[in-house]
């Protein structure tokens, strides 16, 4: 009987995080890569205004996700790769759009494993006595800008898959390509530490932020099996 | 010894040339002179045909990305590598020329600017394309992978559009195409509207010389991989 794509989808996501948690060291570093440097940007910046705290925790945690999701990412296809996975998969009647979809669950079950601590370690290394920077609705809207840097971070980690120098490419093109979703994300975040949830400028974030998680995701299911027939 | 077609290249440039020429005649002595800036404001008919051509410049490599997907043509492929060179020169124009006027205007000359900041990534994203392009042996998977990136630098464009307006920032919103009309005087928009017209021109133009001379590069790497073969 042939396995449904659903099946298929299913496989896939155990058997990566299967791969994930053999190899536990892959699956702590972004978490520890991003408590260290939020750490060194409580060094480096000091004690901190009133005014600027919300704006650096913002700017400061995101962008420490930001740099520790791009590590996992660009080595998602890793274990694939040495394992020869990759190429056997190729030969098996898998459908292209559940391994882009089963890696995809993969990212955003890895990727909240390290945003979810490092937005309570800055919200707790920034917290004032009077104001608390842990918001759900912030927490709600870095887990919307994971699912755009997680479709692109699969598709790029493909892309990347065949070039000479893949470790230095990889971050040329992600990070220009993340800026909107980043830039959405900030803002949305922003507007809700600052001015609350019923700032008129924050439903256009938050829709912005879904139009561009829309996109990439929708290219990703695209261009996922384009990649993947000459890769 | 130049052939026919080098001869029509170097034709069909020599009167873009002109015409560029003529535009830059038409902003130095047509265009009267702005009373807020001065003559400073004429490198915007540099700056902004520029600024338009690099914008273009990304939905032609997003249109032949599709098509050389769909067509698994190597001629398109050059020609999406032609339209990512030039649009990553024009993006450097603009940059610079918005420098150069930034520097007398705003007194600086670099901000980090929603609109400069946005288009400095424009240009990041060309240069990535090619760096991934010359990292990649020729063949199909190269066609392919490229084509995929070409298509997601295209998602960049309508941030940069809309970053004059979504956030507050030195850089001044639209004036050329906005509700109620344009603000300019005529005789700067037809300026204006000539320059991005020649402009486009001279840069379809580069593409198409680009594009050849890629298809030639690739069939000489091609012929003396298979006399090394033989």
């Amino acid at each position: 009987m042939k396995a449904t794509a659903f099946d298929q989808y299913v496989t896939l996501v155990r058997q990566g995080l299967r791969a994930e948690f053999v190899d536990k060291e892959r699956l702590v570093s972004p978490v520890l890569f991003a408590l260290t440097m939020l750490i060194l940007f409580a060094f480096a910046l000091g004690d901190l205004d009133q005014s600027l705290r919300i704006k650096v925790y913002l700017a400061e945690t995101l962008l420490t996700a930001l740099f520790a999701l791009q590590l996992s990412f660009s080595r998602l296809f890793e274990p694939d790769r040495q394992d020869r996975v990759f190429d056997l998969l190729r030969t098996y009647p898998v459908s292209y759009s559940s391994l882009f979809l089963a890696k995809y669950t993969l990212v955003l079950i890895l990727g909240s494993a390290t945003l979810i601590p490092t937005m309570l370690f800055g919200a707790f290394l920034h917290q004032s006595a009077n104001q608390s920077l842990f918001s759900w609705l912030v927490l709600g809207i870095s887990i919307l800008a994971l699912a755009g840097l997680g479709a692109l971070g699969v598709l790029l980690s493909v892309l990347t898959l065949k070039a000479q120098a893949r470790q230095i490419l990889y971050p040329i093109l992600y990070f220009p390509l993340t800026t909107p979703v980043l830039l959405a994300a900030i803002q949305s975040a922003r507007l809700c530490l600052e001015a609350g949830v019923t700032s008129p400028e924050l439903k256009s974030w938050i829709g912005l932020l879904v139009g561009f998680d829309t996109i990439y995701i929708t290219l990703g299911i695209l261009l996922f099996t384009e990649l993947m027939d000459e890769s | 010894m130049f052939n026919s077609e080098d001869k029509r290249e170097f034709l069909i440039g020599s009167v873009l040339q002109t015409f560029i020429i003529f535009h830059w005649c038409l902003a130095f002595f047509y265009a009267p002179v702005d009373i807020h800036q001065g003559p400073v404001y004429r490198i915007m008919f540099l700056h902004v045909p520029s600024a338009i051509t690099a914008f273009a410049s990304s939905l032609a490599l997003c249109v032949f990305s599709v098509l050389s997907l769909r067509n698994r043509s190597e001629r398109l492929m050059a020609w999406s590598k032609g339209t990512a060179e030039v649009g990553l020169l024009f993006t450097i124009l603009t940059l610079a020329t918005g420098s150069i006027w930034g520097r007398p205007t705003w007194g600086t000359w670099w901000t980090w600017d929603a609109r400069l900041t946005t288009t400095f990534l424009l240009a990041l994203l060309y240069a990535g394309y090619l760096l991934l392009y010359g990292s990649m042996a020729p063949g199909p998977g190269r066609t392919r992978v490229c084509a995929v990136l070409g298509i997601l630098i295209f998602a960049d464009v309508p941030i940069i559009y809309k970053s004059v307006t979504w956030w507050r920032t030195l850089h001044q919103p639209p004036s050329m195409i906005r509700q109620g009309g344009s603000t300019m005087d005529p005789e700067i928009l037809w300026t204006l509207v000539a320059g991005i017209f020649v402009m486009s021109l001279y840069a379809a133009w580069l593409v198409r010389v680009r594009g050849r001379n890629i298809l030639l590069a690739d069939e000489i790497e091609s012929a003396s991989y298979a006399s090394f073969g033989t």
